[in-house]
């Protein structure tokens, strides 16, 4: 029997043509495909296109965007819609749908809680669906470094996360600066904002009454003075003025002195977050969405599956990482320190609260009442970084081994 | 009787690249635990043809396929692709090669174009250029927007080839791509496999379907058990294959105590017509073999009426290399 190759020289017997583990001198196939010049398959960068199309098999997945969407954008936006319709159609019985106290819930409670859950389902997805649907061999196949296989996939699924997070936190920030109330409101009196400290004290005389009542006073308060209670606060507009006796009036301005400025005093109250506070607070969620993305593509791309490293994720960050944060364990401080969840809430804006709402959000470190696990700001960055690369590398690491 | 493998050179682990073969191996050894899945395959296929690999099921055709293509890793062995050393040089091999490994699956949420555009990126620049050609050629240009969830099995066997054509390949890999193909499906892909290697491309096509692949391909390699246990053009193999004679005589009875005794080295067994034989000649036995088998029935006073070599396909010459194995030692 004679296996003939196609140039028609017998081979059994033949000396080797070229040493062993080297590539051929002549090309197989010298009609290479057009295109071949500009080939780098072997290198670790994917290329712009295929992250573009990345982008487009993760966007294609119509449950997890419409997830992704309802979470990061329809919750948000349904819940400041509820509140300017309350609003515009009951202004007296429900405040203004923006102010700051509902951008601090939403910003260090929902949306950094839910937005990392999200991030890591579009994580988890990017990081094992081709596994589990088959596209992996094909995709290997190609020629195309395992490694950049991987890359293609954190600019592409940060892609789709970072404008969603921004999309959801745009519509919050803007609800709470364009409906923002006409007037602060503190401890239930609804003051004019931007007062000096004489305008304070002046208005304080002719709000005497609320003044006394509402506002923090630690001193004694007459009994000539009757306080309505809350049933006497208006949720919409100023409130108003009414004649009292000069004894009341001068309380009031004591009591306006002492409470102009301070950690909860007037000049501490806002009506709508600062500029400042509002970038802070938007990189931060990124970041935070970002991390979730990272680490659910590289779980994901360890374990080889979704479903799995979707829970573990959500059980670590909505009941281990608040356990970790929020109690010292001796002898385990710095076992807990490298917690990502405790380096990103160290990292949060000192403007927004601690421990809002939501379980699984502790809030910045400088907040007032910081119940945090203390962790410099430098090694916090230094544990989000190792966090980002060692589950990329882990990741990587699974794909460029496993078989296919 | 069994084919020899053909040896590149003595030294095992080594390799000589030579680009004539479009698939080299030597010694390609393939373990899961400690069952051997490929075991010592010596595989050469010639480029420019139409070559088949067959075996029965579990027999490790497509673990190998997987190990060519840097699916999983050798345990041992080494192998070239267009004659490209690999796994060292296996960027620039499979930047000629398109492949379906076991059934082609796709994301299920894209379009037949969609999932091509996603392989065609990962290939060069101009693969994606060659999305509308390939899905004309398979015929599925019509459905190339419809979502893959949506497709039968057979289409899905078409897009895989669609995918394989992406790289303008020298060298097409095609496991099972018959599986759940309609008869008008399966001619498709047979003539299109035909027309690949009429444009100077190798197939090399793993199929159990023995009829489509004598019809297809140039040659073949047996495979069971992880080895390759015969390869070669399917003529020279047929050739080789044991001849059947059907014979029908005055005697059967006599006549085949007559053959028993001539040292032919066949084997006789009754037919299922009172006058006739069955009569197994080995492997090679030539048109003198046959003819000493009449010399012995006449030299015998038997009266022959019908003397006829059964034709060898290479389904029947599979069943009978492949169940030899199975028999016992």
């Amino acid at each position: 029997m004679t296996i003939m190759p196609a140039s028609g020289t017998p081979a059994p017997g033949q000396a080797p043509q070229t040493a062993p583990g080297q590539a051929p001198q002549t090309a197989p196939g010298q009609t290479a495909p057009a295109g071949h010049s500009r080939d780098r398959r072997g290198s670790p960068v994917p290329t712009a296109g295929m992250i573009a199309s990345r982008v487009m098999e993760l966007r294609k997945r119509r449950g997890l965007m419409t997830a992704l969407i309802a979470v990061n954008i329809g919750f948000p936006a349904l819940f400041m819609l509820i509140r300017l319709l309350l609003h515009a159609f009951a202004p007296r019985a429900n405040q203004p749908a923006g102010n700051d106290i509902i951008f601090k819930i939403l910003v260090a409670g929902f949306l950094p809680t839910f937005g990392f859950i999200m991030a890591a389902t579009v994580g988890c997805t990017a990081g094992s669906r081709d596994l589990t649907e088959g596209m992996f061999r094909h995709l290997v196949v190609t020629g195309r470094s395992r490694l950049a296989l991987y890359l293609a996939r954190i600019p592409a699924g940060l892609a789709i996360v970072v404008p969603m997070v921004a999309v959801g936190y745009t519509i919050v920030c803007a609800v709470s600066v364009f409906a923002a109330p006409a007037f602060i409101d503190d401890s239930n009196v609804n003051i004019p904002p931007g007062l000096s400290r004489a305008g304070f004290e002046n208005w304080a005389a002719g709000h005497a009454v609320p003044v006394i009542c509402g506002l923090p006073y630690s001193g004694h308060v007459p009994g000539t003075v009757t306080c309505a209670g809350p049933a006497g606060w208006s949720k919409s507009a100023v409130t108003p003025g009414q004649p009292a006796s000069a004894a009341v009036e001068a309380l009031a301005v004591k009591i306006a002195k002492q409470d102009y400025s301070g950690q909860n005093g007037y000049t501490a109250i806002f009506r709508y977050p600062s500029n400042s506070l509002m970038i802070e607070a938007g990189l931060w969620i990124e970041l935070d969405a970002a991390v979730g993305f990272i680490l659910g593509l590289g779980l994901a791309s360890l374990m080889g599956q979704r479903t799995g490293p979707i829970i573990l994720i959500i059980v670590f960050q909505i009941i281990v990482t608040p356990i970790l944060t929020g109690v010292v364990i001796p002898h385990l401080e710095d076992l807990q320190r490298s917690v990502v969840g405790l380096a990103m809430a160290n990292l949060e804006p000192s403007g927004l609260p601690v421990g809002a709402a939501l379980p699984g959000v502790t809030g910045g470190a400088g907040g007032p009442g910081s119940t945090l696990l203390p962790e410099s700001a430098t090694l916090a960055v230094g544990v989000v970084l190792a966090w980002l690369a060692g589950w990329t590398i882990l990741g990587a690491w699974r794909m460029m081994t496993r078989d296919a | 009787m069994l084919l020899p493998r053909r040896r590149l050179d003595g030294t095992p682990g080594k390799l000589a690249a030579d680009s004539r073969w479009a698939v080299q191996t030597h010694g390609l050894t393939k373990r899961f635990g400690a069952k051997t899945a490929v075991n010592g395959v010596e595989l050469l296929v010639p480029r420019g043809s139409a070559f088949g690999y067959l075996g029965p099921n579990g027999a490790g055709k497509t673990t190998l396929i997987r190990v060519l293509l840097g699916l999983t890793h050798a345990d041992a062995g080494t192998m070239s692709l267009l004659g490209y050393p690999v796994p060292r040089h296996r960027d620039a091999a499979l930047a000629r090669i398109g492949a379906i490994v076991d059934e082609p699956r796709f994301y299920g949420h894209l379009t037949g174009r969609q999932n091509l555009r996603l392989l065609a990126a990962a290939r060069e620049p101009a693969a994606r250029d060659r999305i509308g050609p390939a899905l004309e050629r398979v015929g599925l240009a019509h459905r190339a927007d419809d979502r893959v969830s949506k497709y039968s099995m057979g289409m899905r066997q078409r897009l895989g080839v669609a995918a394989c054509l992406l790289s303008d390949p020298q060298l097409l890999i095609l496991d099972e791509p018959m599986n759940g193909l309609d008869p008008a499906g399966i001619a498709q892909i047979r003539d299109m496999i035909l027309s690949l290697v009429a444009e100077g491309r190798t197939v090399v096509l793993s199929s159990h379907l023995l009829d489509e692949v004598e019809r297809t391909c140039d040659a073949v390699a047996i495979v069971d058990r992880g080895s390759v246990i015969a390869q070669g053009p399917i003529s020279e193999l047929l050739a080789g294959a044991p001849v059947a004679l059907v014979v029908e005589c005055s005697e059967p009875g006599r006549a085949r105590a007559l053959l028993a005794g001539a040292t032919l080295g066949a084997r006789i067994e009754p037919a299922p017509s009172a006058l006739g034989l069955e009569v197994t000649l080995p492997g090679g036995a030539g048109r003198d073999v046959i003819a000493e088998v009449n010399r012995v029935l006449v030299a015998g006073g038997i009266s022959v009426y019908r003397l006829q070599p059964a034709s060898t396909t290479l389904e029947s010459w599979f069943l009978q290399v492949t169940s030899r194995l199975g028999d016992p030692e």
